[in-house]
């Protein structure tokens, strides 16, 4: 019993890593825009058709099929802030709600139709289990959950200590005194934009092996989990984020095994609005930023 | 006579009866000159028309951006569909119990949601949609789950001794156009009622509304509820329509769709959401494009209505008016 339990939670950790780095992406672009991107998701499903992409049709290996995932991201992301994202500096809420809506149908319905609608077999990824402490988990589970650390200590550094990471907490504070001190503000907005869309990407590649199908419609499923993260975190705090997320991983598993497992995605929206209700500024965050 | 006067400018002719003739005379035609193509677009469009009504009341005049309307359609749907199939009620029971069940389920979501604000507001509608699809889904002594609701009958009257069927598309047609001329009156009445103007003022600015006397939290509850009423009725018309109903009726497709027809037609105004929706619904479904194109071109139309045309068909619409009006 107590090791289901446990085996559970390990499960939701593992759950949670992957949550963890889509969300932490979302919550910097809130930081910079004060926009949530609708479209966070769908950077999650490109990355993941970038590598199914690289490994089915170019032959490539499992490694550089992230890199291919991440890169192909990029590139959209690019795309995408210089087109739209840019645009939404100091525009009000709802039409930045909008605008990434909008978004959302564009990439997922072009990747569709590009590709199909089915459901596609991903054969790439370390998926052969070793055994810790009793546990029996995959290799790659592992590795997601090595990378999520990686990632958070590199993001809290970067934040920390870095130029880009230090524009991106004066943005997120006040963006005419940005302006005034020779923040080129838009730059910022759109590095911001592209790093959280590889991260999301990056998280999407990594999460392909154990999840095996693909589809176009998969990114829609992450943007509403990372919503009630976000949230839950604290808009735009980094820490509260990833905490955030393991709640809700270990939470979707627990339900999922002992409440049933249809009821897995209503977690999120459920907490969510419980969150909204009680603690709109978060679980971690002392007083609302935003 | 002064040098200043000026000479007054001939008006141009009135030519909104006319119009207005014109106008109800295709309405009334329009099976009869279309194809049954063409008609059964004209009823998609009716149909949306009914929850976006619902819409433009919250997003057009009380400035509330929802993405709820879906469950309330959902919940229209399902409520018209399950006392159809298991009590064989006639059509305006159901209209009513969709409507009145719909309205009564926003007031529960409605009390906390609408203390929420700009983004967290859409995210908890949001959640609504969602959380409506799940207990579709699982609910199966009810709902029938996954399988939906099918061979839902098709919409009859009972008046005393009387009753009849509306079968076939071309009645349908005139069912769905009896409901949508209702429902648009019923905006007109209360845009145009003093309720109507505090809802725009609580869109302008609320805290001076809300210092004038104006009671912005009953009147946002109240719109939400009447919103949702619209959404129900028009779940209602969708049931019987398309005979099934399933958990994919509570989507966010449908209430992307529905603020693209408020937004594309220009809030705040009737006639574009009239116009909207036969553009946006109608037009699509009359072109047949696949349902991947046509989700793209909604997301194209989304930024478009964003960035470049903040008022969507609005000012076109006006200017339409105006000419017509006779007005330079």
């Amino acid at each position: 019993m107590l090791s289901t339990v446990l085996e559970q939670v390990v499960n939701g950790i593992v759950t949670g890593s992957v949550y963890a780095i889509v969300a932490v992406g979302m919550t910097m672009i809130f930081g910079v825009l004060r926009a949530i991107n609708f479209a966070h998701g769908e950077y999650y499903m490109l990355g993941t058709f970038g590598a199914w992409f690289a490994i089915d049709y170019l032959g490539l290996s499992y490694e550089a099929s992230i890199i291919v995932g991440v890169l192909a991201t990029m590139v959209v992301a690019y795309v995408v802030g210089q087109l739209v994202m840019s645009r939404m500096v100091g525009a009000p809420a709802e039409s930045g709600v909008l605008a990434t809506l909008g978004i959302a149908l564009i990439l997922q319905n072009t990747v569709i139709f590009v590709f199909g609608g089915g459901y596609k077999f991903f054969s790439g990824g370390y998926i052969e289990p070793i055994s810790i402490f009793g546990f029996s988990l995959a290799q790659q589970r592992i590795l997601i959950l090595v990378v999520c650390l990686v990632v958070f200590v590199g993001l809290e550094l970067m934040v920390t200590y870095s130029r880009l990471g230090m524009a991106m907490r004066a943005v997120s504070q006040n963006v005419e005194c940005c302006e005034v001190v020779g923040i080129d503000v838009p730059q910022v907005v759109s590095r911001t934009f592209i790093l959280g869309a590889a991260l999301a990407a990056l998280s999407g590649v990594l999460t392909a092996p154990v999840n095996v199908s693909v589809y176009g419609g998969m990114g829609e499923l992450i943007t509403f989990k990372t919503l009630p993260i976000i949230i839950m975190g604290g808009l735009g705090n980094v820490r509260g984020t990833f905490f955030a997320a393991m709640i809700l991983g270990i939470a979707e598993s627990l339900v999922a095994t002992y409440v049933g497992l249809q009821f897995r995605d209503t977690v999120g929206f459920a907490t969510l609005i419980l969150v909204l209700m009680w603690r709109p500024h978060g679980l971690f965050s002392t007083q609302a930023r935003f | 006579m002064s040098l200043t006067e000026t000479v007054p400018q001939a008006r141009r002719r009135d030519l909104r009866i006319p119009l207005a003739v014109v106008l109800i005379v295709v309405a009334l035609a329009a099976p009869y000159i279309g194809s049954r193509y063409v008609t059964h677009s004209l009823i998609i469009a009716l149909i949306f028309m009914l929850p976006a009504h619902g819409l433009n009341l919250l997003v057009g005049y009380t400035g509330l951006l929802s993405l709820a309307q879906a469950a309330f359609f959902g919940i229209g749907a399902y409520t018209a569909g399950l006392l159809a199939v298991n009590y064989g009620t006639p059509f305006y029971v159901n209209l009513i119990a969709a409507a009145l069940v719909s309205g009564a389920a926003a007031l529960p979501l409605g009390i906390p949601a609408l203390r929420l604000r700009s983004t967290s507001f859409v995210m908890c509608t949001l959640g609504f949609v969602i959380i409506g699809q799940a207990i579709a889904k699982n609910w199966v002594s009810v709902t029938r789950g996954d399988m939906g609701l099918s061979s839902i009958p098709k919409p009859y009257f009972e008046l005393g001794p009387l009753s009849f069927t509306v079968s076939g598309t071309t009645n349908f047609y005139y069912l769905a156009l009896a409901v949508g001329v209702l429902a648009t009156l019923a905006v007109w009445a209360i845009v145009r009622s003093p309720a109507g103007r505090n809802m725009v003022a609580i869109r302008e600015n609320e805290t001076l509304a809300e210092s004038l006397g104006v009671p912005t939290w009953h009147y946002k509850l109240i719109v939400f509820m009447i919103s949702a009423m619209f959404a129900g009725v028009g779940g209602c018309l969708y049931a019987h329509y398309l005979t099934v109903v399933s958990p994919l009726t509570f989507q966010m497709y449908y209430s992307t769709t529905m603020l693209i027809i408020v937004l594309g037609g220009g809030a705040g105004m009737i006639s574009g959401t009239v116009f909207g929706s036969l553009l946006f619904v109608g037009l699509t479904e009359a072109l047949r494009v696949a349902p991947e194109v046509r989700m793209i071109a909604y997301g194209a139309c989304l930024l478009v209505l964003v960035f470049w045309f903040k008022q969507g068909f609005a000012p076109l619409i006006n200017r339409f008016w105006n000419a017509i009006g006779g007005v330079k």
